[in-house]
């Protein structure tokens, strides 16, 4: 989430070429069918006064804060839940029961588990955790623990183990007639 | 006389006379607001009496006075199934004259609405306990002590 | 097909995230690097080296090829044929699991020729299928069903079903933990190889041909190996599930939750899989420097004993002598008046699931109140260095390094038991590396063929001193392990044992990052219990004759009633109702491991963290904060109040106990051999034996596995199968 708004702020930071000269370089060759295109509209400085034109330019700038941010007395987190939480931030397991990896290769924060009752009305289980759902996905780790230090929790990596030797598969191999990896069954 | 309305005075006089004199007309009136000369179609066990009176219209010739424990903690809930049909124009047969009624030995005894008191239903839960609790073993035979000691007793 | 999802190439990722998921974690070989040969995958380029599978290609690259049959684990089978991708230049589309690369080859793995094919091969395997999918327990984690919306055709032209209709295959009885339904099943042999390869078990395989073919043990036998489980994950489809766990629940409303396996000392990783509250499975997760992916039998199947003879609530022993449950105060005020008047003469004893928090807890307490006297069930020689130096109770080469051994010497150990993936490693050896195995002990079948030396301790003497044929072989031998099982040392002589192995280790030349002796424990919370500090055995509570014994989880009954006083006051806390709650005076209710966040080490030295997936039933709570508090009203606070500060506290004692994940090498072995040559304890002349010698005797050694109905059904089909003419 931190990463795909700071990559809409690169978008708006970005300045659009005129159009105008481009497209009626286009249409050069044939004469009679010339494609008339409409000028581009923009709405968001067609009503703007010069000097609100240039504030918005200014915005569009990043400007450098000493140190590091801490957010949590404005994200509305409760306080018990900022000083209280443990965060893991870990690699999600592929699923053992199946080959696909499209789950896997990012990393995700998950809060401490909190307990969960069988509520006496129903039967469902209850619980008094407001983050007991709360799993944040990163592409990477740094961003993770990033957003764990903004946002004030307590955080710990959990590695994950997946380094392998790298063995080229072969089939023959399972035709050898001296080896024990000969298949015995089929 | 019965022009000028004095035929129903004396109808009201014969009707505190049937209740049984002034203070029990009275009490009655302010047991149950009303005092309406009936005739007695029956009782059930638990003390309440049922009357009817034909002149009145529908809805108000059938009624019970609840059993005098109750004093004036009477509620409908109070009436029990066997005179709830008769009571409510279902049926015009008062129990011991209606045979088609059900007798079974298992039917149990009316019970009124226990809402708000301490004998209501509360919901609880019929499934099995997710945890078993561990039920430790019955204590094993006490020590030679207290045996040799039954001994000597014997 | 998308590579990326939109999310993701949003968020910033790299153009293939899978690359440096796989790719990175994938180490050349060691000593020569052969030449690469460059092939084309999708026009990127990329450098393998010889002999590699355009799959295993594809994949280094982020490139993944669908499959049934191909397993990285398992040996390759190419029957399946979802593999199969389009080179150019070729007629016919190539196997990619079994096609090793040729220098330059341009493969297309999404060109109109590889998708017709994974469509044809899509429909085949459609054709014959059951409508199985709203009652098949694999529905939301089946491979069939996502290969099928990702690369299969979107209509059928299956207009049999009018005719003929698809075949029906009878279901098969293997066991009482894999449920089958063999109609669902495709064929792709992997069950057979896994039970083959790295089971041992040779009894599944294929009868028949074409559409008939039928996968089972042909004649009425039980898949009896303590590994059986993991044909369940194996099965792309819904033909071989989990009995217990059989229309209990659906993937996606499960809550999935890391943890680590406390049934064996292997620290094999887990994952708890809850929904409402309650345990519905426990699955592996994958760790290559443990368990690779794979569970043993028990530490999966026995999450139904999590329920049944649970303690929930403290319990205090009346006049009468019947245990009557108590609330938490009345125990523990109870439970302190007895250790105030006991003083200092206090003992406790730590069971096999104690985790390290409760064992510093429980230490620190007793210290303070001046007791030294705190024991594990399972003895350790103490003569030499004993446990002073960790090298000499730890599997010091690791559990992963285990199949690069050539040589492996097992002593009074069965593995395949007592840590079922250390032995599935040492199968990969003998499998792959043509790794020699010799035994000296009871004779067991250990799945793989090995040299039994014999049973008497003397021939390790024998060994050591160069005069056996075997010791020739270890002097050959470049990467030798001499592995000594735990309970062998719990023996009277086991220091001499210990000192006989030492000494043999240190005869066989190896390199330097190479540890020739290893210890295997059985018990998860022994090496724990050993780096804090616990005494091995429980000769000091018989010397100092205790007033009041602490029994932290304790069923092994190390100790009887009988051996204590006759005042002594037991106190069990823990959280079945076993052995140990049965003599115990007061009981008070902990959490199982699944209930807790606790630090467990395994046999390599290895500290892991559970994490609490349900909330502990009833009363009860988690160990350490029972004995904070008890601490608490002793007068004998203990400075910690939260889990970070007694896991600091962990750290003062012992660091490497809070640095997860990672086993630090223990060293001093030249050191601990002096020193152990100096024991005085000569080796005896009984046999070596072990305990656990058959399948029956796997199932039920702990107090959640004795509480499991899963492993009572599993103990009497071994012993069926035994009676059985088709057992080996």
């Amino acid at each position: 989430m931190a990463a795909m708004m700071s990559s809409k702020l690169l978008i708006l930071g970005n300045v659009a070429k005129n159009p105008l000269t481009l497209k009626w370089a286009a249409a050069s060759l044939s004469t009679s069918s010339v494609r008339h295109t409409e000028p581009e509209i923009k709405n968001d400085i067609a009503l703007l006064n010069p000097e609100e034109i240039e504030h918005k330019k200014k915005l569009q700038n990043y400007i450098t804060i000493e140190g590091t941010t801490d957010i949590s007395p404005i994200t509305g987190v409760p306080e018990e839940h900022v000083k209280e939480r443990r965060v893991r931030i870990y690699e999600p397991p592929k699923n053992c029961m199946q080959s696909g990896t499209n789950n896997i290769g990012h990393w995700e924060m998950d809060f401490d588990n909190r307990e969960r009752w069988e509520n006496p009305l129903m039967g469902w289980t209850s619980t008094g955790d407001p983050l007991s759902n709360m799993k944040v996905r990163f592409t990477s780790k740094e961003d993770a623990i990033e957003f764990c230090e903004k946002n004030g929790w307590k955080w710990y990596v959990q590695e994950s183990k997946l380094e392998k030797k790298f063995k080229p598969k072969s089939y023959g191999i399972n035709f050898a007639w001296n080896k024990r990896t000969r298949t015995s069954t089929k | 006389m019965s022009y000028f309305g004095i035929d129903r005075f004396f109808d009201f006089l014969k009707t505190v006379k049937a209740t049984g004199g002034v203070r029990s007309a009275l009490y009655k009136l302010y047991r149950m607001d009303s005092l309406r000369p009936g005739v007695l179609v029956g009782c059930d066990k638990y003390g309440n009496k049922y009357y009817e009176n034909r002149h009145y219209f529908l809805g108000r010739d059938r009624w019970i006075e609840y059993a005098p424990h109750y004093a004036l903690e009477y509620d409908g809930s109070q009436v029990p199934a066997e005179w709830f049909g008769w009571l409510h124009h279902r049926t015009d047969l008062p129990p011991e004259k209606d045979c088609s009624r059900p007798k079974y030995k298992w039917m149990s005894d009316h019970t009124e609405n226990l809402s708000g008191t301490p004998g209501q239903y509360m919901p609880y839960s019929t499934t099995t306990p997710k945890i078993h609790a561990w039920v430790p073993p019955k204590a094993p035979p006490q020590d030679e002590d207290d045996e040799n000691k039954k001994k000597e007793c014997k | 097909m998308f590579r990326l999802t939109i999310t993701k190439a949003l968020n910033g990722a790299k153009v293939s995230p899978k690359p440096i998921f796989i790719a990175a974690r994938l180490q050349s070989g060691e000593v020569k690097k052969p030449e690469k040969i460059e092939v084309f995958i999708d026009d990127q380029p990329v450098l393998v080296e010889p002999g590699t599978t355009v799959l295993q290609a594809a994949a280094l690259i982020g490139v993944e090829i669908p499959r049934f049959c191909y397993h990285e684990r398992l040996a390759v089978a190419g029957n399946c044929r979802m593999c199969l991708v389009e080179v150019e230049k070729s007629p016919k589309p190539v196997a990619a699991c079994a096609m090793p690369v040729m220098k330059g080859w341009r493969i297309k793995t999404n060109s109109e020729m590889t998708k017709k094919a994974r469509e044809g091969i899509m429909e085949f395997l459609l054709v014959n299928h059951p409508l199985d999918c709203p009652i098949c327990d694999q529905g939301g984690e089946c491979d069939l069903q996502d290969q099928s919306m990702a690369f299969g055709s979107d209509r059928s032209r299956f207009t049999d079903i009018d005719f003929s209709g698809k075949r029906a295959v009878e279901d098969k009885d293997i066991g009482p933990l894999v449920k089958t339904i063999m109609t669902r099943c495709i064929h792709c042999t992997r069950c057979i190889r896994f039970a083959s390869e790295i089971a041992g078990v040779d009894d599944l395989g294929t009868t028949g041909r074409g559409n008939d073919m039928q996968v089972g043990t042909y004649v009425e036998k039980l898949f009896m190996s303590e590994l059986s489980g993991n044909v369940i994950d194996l099965c792309p489809v819904g033909a071989l599930t989990s009995k217990p766990y059989s229309f209990t629940a659906r993937p996606w409303e499960i809550r999935k939750i890391d943890s680590i396996d406390v049934l064996d000392a292997v620290g094999s990783n887990i994952i708890v899989s809850t929904r409402t509250g309650e345990v519905m499975r426990i699955v592996p997760r994958v760790n290559e420097e443990i368990n690779e992916e794979w569970l043993a039998d028990k530490s999966r199947f026995s999450y139904d004993g999590l329920k049944r003879q649970r303690l929930v609530t403290p319990m205090i022993r009346d006049n009468t002598g019947e245990l009557k449950p108590v609330d938490w105060e009345i125990a523990l005020l109870t439970v302190a008046k007895v250790i105030k008047n006991a003083g200092s003469n206090i003992g406790a004893i730590a069971g096999g699931f104690a985790d390290a928090e409760a064992l510093i807890a429980l230490k620190d307490l007793l210290n303070r109140l001046g007791s030294e006297a705190l024991c594990t069930e399972h003895t350790f020689p103490l003569d030499g260095s004993g446990t002073d130096l960790r090298s000499n109770y730890l599997l010091n080469n690791k559990i992963a390094n285990a199949e690069e051994a050539d040589l492996v010497l097992l002593v009074g150990t069965n593995p395949r038991f007592e840590a079922p993936l250390l032995n599935s490693r040492l199968r990969k050896a003998w499998v792959h590396n043509e790794l020699e195995v010799a035994s000296i002990g009871p004779k067991v079948d250990l799945r793989y063929s090995y040299e039994h030396l014999g049973d008497n301790p003397n021939l390790l003497q024998q060994i050591a001193g160069g005069q056996h044929a075997f010791s020739k072989k270890l002097k050959a031998a470049k990467k030798p392990l001499v592995i000594v099982g735990a309970e062998s040392l719990e023996r009277p002589d086991g220091a001499a044992i210990l000192s006989a192995a030492q000494s043999i280790a240190a005869q066989a030349s190896s390199s330097k990052d190479w540890k020739v002796l290893n210890v295997l424990h059985k018990v998860a919370s022994q090496v724990a219990a050993l780096d804090i500090g616990y005494a091995p055995g429980v000769d000091k509570i018989r010397e100092i004759n205790p007033k009041v014994l602490f029994l932290l989880g304790a069923d092994e009954n190390a100790v009887e009633k009988s051996d204590l006083p006759k005042d002594c006051f037991v106190i069990y806390q823990g959280h079945h109702g076993d052995r140990g709650a049965a003599m115990a005076d007061a009981v008070l209710p902990g959490a199982a491991y699944t209930e807790k966040q606790a630090t467990y080490v395994n046999t390599e030295g290895r500290a892991q963290e559970t994490l609490p997936a349900v909330t502990p039933p009833g009363r009860a709570r988690e160990d350490w904060k029972i004995i904070r508090a008890l601490s608490e009203i002793l007068g004998a606070k203990l400075p910690y109040d939260n889990l970070n500060d007694i896991r600091d506290r962990l750290d003062e004692v012992a660091p490497h106990l809070t640095r997860y994940g990672s086993a630090e090498d223990a060293n001093f072995f030249r050191q601990a051999q002096e020193l152990a040559k100096k024991a005085k304890v000569q080796l005896d002349s009984t046999p070596l034996d072990v305990k656990i010698k058959e399948l029956q005797d796997y199932f039920m050694t702990d107090s959640i596995s004795r509480a499991s109905p899963t492993m009572a059904k599993c103990v009497q089909a071994a012993l069926k199968h035994r009676q059985s003419k088709y057992s080996d």
